[in-house]
């Protein structure tokens, strides 16, 4: 019932993702923006105000903030209490480094905030080769700092074939802090283009994952893995691609784009320094085609296109299939190439 | 829940019009939830009017069945155990 309501978009996103910057003091190897250096042209402190105003007019639940590292911005904190204050919850992610015990305090006493580290390792050997030399105990020093203040923070894994077996142990131990984990999926953007078929999941930890996550119904995955909710019962969430049509993401240029996995002038629908966000979200000829267009193909006749509606648009993008393919991932193999005859 | 309740929306909970009705968004526990255009005018009450006179009115003007009341009453305990409303 849900998708038939919301394929067709709605007044507003449900939340969106705002890439702050691009500004960031590690270089994860799969990181879906790329990011590292600031770009010159990003939003100015007014300028973000203003879009906050507009978000707040159009009643955006909640916006998840990243980058880059959201905290490298010197006004970070400023506008993360002017969303909050126009009630728009806030959901931020950070490596963790520069979360200090004044900013952990800042975030315990904060209301409308949700705050998730990333975690790609449940030990450094495994972490820091994807997130930088370092990053494991600075992110764990994040979590011990927001343990000490009682706040149940996230910890964000984005899944890889190495750190799979370690799923039990970084459950264990978010858990033991007090906090909750939060797995999703890796995907072919920004650098991860690079990495993904090294990193990717394989079918038979795909199929394992799907049982795991049924086992663990507090573990949080921003619905991102709707593609093995073909395996049977869906998991948890909206099990849809909602891109363009719930949610969206506007990147540190004031860039909107469909979703923050698809940076690409394909997915750009507009950049708010041309025009109002809402007449981007509601009138743009990219956002209006995506809520008339199914995936269609092969899929169509599948049973299981009820659950998985066809996978994720850009893991399809990124790899060089059309949005109408299988997802590259589909647990009944159909996303494999098809051998070439000559 | 009573016909002579009055409902009041969760200061935590946000309602967004929507073409279906509205969406809510619990900020307390971070619960989305689909809300039936037929249930808006008891919601969006802000605790003003009892739900019998909501549904007097409704049925005069043809916008509601009589019959459809007791599912709609069942459906705004639903809200009202989750939170999302609170009866007055």
């Amino acid at each position: 019932m849900h998708y038939d309501l919301l394929r067709r978009g709605l007044e507003a996103p449900i939340c969106l993702t705002w890439e702050m910057t691009y500004a960031c003091n590690l270089r994860c190897v799969h990181c879906l923006s790329s990011s590292g250096k600031r770009a010159p042209d990003e939003l100015t402190t007014a300028e973000a105000r203003r879009l906050l105003d507009s978000w707040a007019e159009m009643q955006v639940f909640y916006i998840n903030v990243g980058g880059g590292e959201p905290m490298t911005r010197p006004d970070f904190f400023e506008l993360m209490e002017y969303a909050i204050d126009r009630r728009i919850g806030v959901k931020f992610s950070t490596n963790g480094t520069l979360v200090d015990g004044a900013a952990a305090r800042w975030i315990a006493s904060t209301d409308y905030l949700d705050v998730q580290i990333s975690l790609d390792g449940a030990v450094p050997e495994v972490n820091d080769p994807i997130r930088g030399a370092g990053s494991y105990a600075r992110a764990r020093r994040a979590m011990e700092l927001l343990a000490a203040e009682g706040f149940p923070f996230k910890a964000n894994h984005v899944v890889t074939r190495h750190s799979f077996g370690e799923l039990d142990d970084l459950h264990a131990m978010v858990t033991g802090m007090g906090g909750q984990l939060r797995v999703t999926r890796l995907r072919p953007s920004g650098r991860g283009r690079e990495v993904w078929k090294a990193l990717k999941l394989t079918a038979e930890q795909n199929r394992s994952l799907y049982a795991w996550l049924r086992a663990h119904p507090d573990v949080l995955t921003g619905d991102s893995f709707f593609h093995l909710s073909a395996l049977g019962s869906p998991l948890d969430g909206l099990n849809m691609c909602g891109a363009g049509r719930i949610v969206c993401c506007v990147d540190p240029r004031g860039d909107v784009y469909a979703c923050p996995f698809v940076l690409a002038p394909e997915f750009r629908a507009g950049n708010v320094r041309d025009e109002p966000f809402r007449a981007i979200w509601s009138d743009s000829p990219l956002f209006r085609r995506m809520r008339e267009w199914e995936v269609g193909g092969q899929c169509r006749s599948c049973g299981a296109y009820d659950r998985c509606h066809g996978g994720c648009m850009a893991v399809k993008h990124f790899t060089g299939a059309s949005l109408d393919d299988p997802d590259p991932e589909c647990v009944f193999g159909m996303g494999s190439p098809l051998p070439v005859l000559n | 829940m009573k016909l002579g309740d009055r409902l009041r929306l969760d200061d935590a909970v946000s309602l967004r019009p929507e073409r279906f009705g509205a969406l809510a968004y619990s900020y307390r526990d971070r619960q989305l939830l689909f809300i039936d255009r037929s249930l808006l005018p008891f919601i969006d009450s802000d605790g003003r009017r009892p739900l019998g006179e909501i549904a007097d009115e409704l049925v005069a003007r043809g916008e509601l069945r009589r019959d459809a009341m007791p599912g709609l009453m069942t459906v705004l305990e639903g809200l009202r155990r989750k939170g999302v409303v609170h009866a007055l």
